[in-house]
């Protein structure tokens, strides 16, 4: 976490329990960049990731008092409300399954960052790992963690057998952790 | 399976990308429980992917907090907690893990329920004063029957009020007829014929009016009527018909006459004769003095 938060999480979460809009707005400050970019990676144009961004943090202060801490980060469970409400917004706008796959296979330019347009918060990192992590390697990541795609629309969409999917995502992942250890 | 060979075959990987089926995921979650150093590889490569994605920050425009923080302080469905189930309950620690499940928006979700409870609320209501106007407009019904029942009783008691009193009227006239001192009190017998025929004449000599009441008379065919006769010096002379049934009690007004010394009934044509028919004589009276 590139942050420093003055706030413990614990403390953060019993503001944001007790609907204190202080730690509501400290918390949109901190999470909102990576969020947002989530939103962004997934739905890829400004004004839907605006509306899925709002509708992620009223999920999140609708519903603190269901995050269960025991069952991890605060963090991971923004990311799965940001990844699981802009994966919906995706679908709900008529973007079926095929389409989706379409998509993917059709625009690698989504998957190109997004540094020319929006203001990263920290866009040498990220060019250190999109130079180092091979294209296929990123492509998959993004396909699983962006698209939501399974491992069968992973296997069609870049045409390589399923059981590639599997020993592909390892290797992304072990070099990704290899860059992010350097950065 | 031991831990390392977990580790090394890739499955953990597939977990935190979501990439891997329930069966699978609840295996290695197992697995995580059974070995801390599974557990630990799982939160490593977790973190890798969300350090990844921090990577790809990006800052939303300024205008996003302010409609936000607007919307948690005025919109009282989003300031409440919400009441309904759906995506966010964290159920598994992979982040991948409900990535296929289609939700639907929290907002949309909650305004709904919302408006389906906004819905049964009236609807309940509106079958409670259902319940309650039915019965009251059953009430009425009856209500409404034993008004028109009563209404119709009322009038016929006023028809009756009404004949009864013309009725007393009409005796009343007849009582002072009788009573007036001036009146001369005429009986007719019935004839050699009719022998149990009767009926009486009422003659004020001071205004010559003559009245007729029926005593005993039977009732005649529809196209016959009793006429009355007075005889004036041996000569019938006519002092018109009168009415039978229910009229027959009453004293009924006839011509007038100054003179007579004799009065007698017939049945004649309806509407009367010029000349009395003799057979047919019910009764006759002979004026006393």
């Amino acid at each position: 976490m590139g942050t420093t938060l003055s706030y413990t999480e614990i403390e953060l979460i019993q503001g944001l329990q007790a609907r204190d809009e202080k730690l509501f707005s400290y918390l949109y400050d901190h999470y909102s960049p990576a969020l947002y970019g989530v939103a962004l990676k997934i739905v890829t144009d400004d004004a839907s990731a605006g509306d899925v961004l709002q509708e992620v943090f009223i999920k999140i202060w609708k519903n603190i008092d269901r995050y269960d801490p025991s069952k991890g980060r605060l963090f991971t469970w923004m990311l799965n409300i940001a990844r699981n409400t802009a994966i919906d917004s995706l679908r709900s706008k008529a973007h079926k399954l095929d389409q989706k796959v379409q998509d993917v296979t059709s625009a690698n330019l989504m998957y190109e960052p997004q540094l020319a347009v929006h203001l990263s918060v920290d866009h040498l990192g990220l060019t250190k790992v999109i130079e180092g992590l091979p294209k296929d390697q990123r492509v998959i990541i993004d396909l699983a963690y962006f698209k939501g795609c399974t491992q069968e629309e992973i296997a069609k969409t870049l045409d390589i057998p399923l059981g590639t999917v599997k020993t592909r995502m390892r290797n992304a992942i072990m070099q990704l952790r290899i860059l992010l250890k350097q950065l | 399976m031991d831990a390392r060979f977990i580790i090394s075959s890739g499955l953990i990987e597939l977990y935190t990308a979501g990439l891997v089926s329930d069966i699978e995921g609840r295996e290695l979650e197992a697995a995580m429980q059974q070995f801390p150093e599974v557990a630990e590889a799982v939160a490593t490569c977790q973190r890798n992917l969300e350090e990844y994605v921090k990577l790809q920050s990006v800052s939303p425009p300024e205008s996003i907090k302010i409609r936000l923080l607007n919307l948690i302080n005025t919109d009282p469905l989003i300031q409440g907690t919400a009441t309904t189930a759906d995506n966010l309950q964290f159920t598994k620690t992979s982040p991948m893990e409900q990535t296929n499940v289609l939700s639907v928006p929290e907002t949309k979700g909650v305004s709904w329920k919302w408006i389906a409870a906004a819905a049964a609320v009236l609807l309940i209501g509106s079958v409670i004063l259902n319940f309650f106007y039915f019965n009251r407009w059953k009430e009425f019904r009856e209500y409404k029957d034993k008004y028109q029942s009563l209404l119709l009783s009322q009038n016929s008691i006023i028809s009756k009020t009404n004949e009864y009193k013309t009725r007393l009227e009409q005796l009343q006239e007849s009582m002072q007829v009788m009573e007036d001192p001036k009146v001369m009190k005429v009986t007719m017998p019935g004839t050699a014929s009719f022998p149990t025929a009767i009926a009486t004449v009422f003659w004020n000599r001071d205004n010559q009016q003559v009245y007729l009441k029926v005593n005993n008379l039977p009732e005649p065919a529809a196209d016959k009527q009793y006429q009355l006769w007075a005889i004036v010096d041996g000569k019938p002379v006519d002092m018109g018909v009168f009415e039978m049934g229910d009229t027959a009690s009453l004293l009924q007004k006839m011509k007038i006459t100054g003179k007579a010394q004799m009065f007698a009934v017939t049945l004649e044509k309806k509407g009367g004769a010029v000349s009395p028919t003799m057979e047919q004589m019910y009764v006759a009276g002979k004026i006393p003095g």
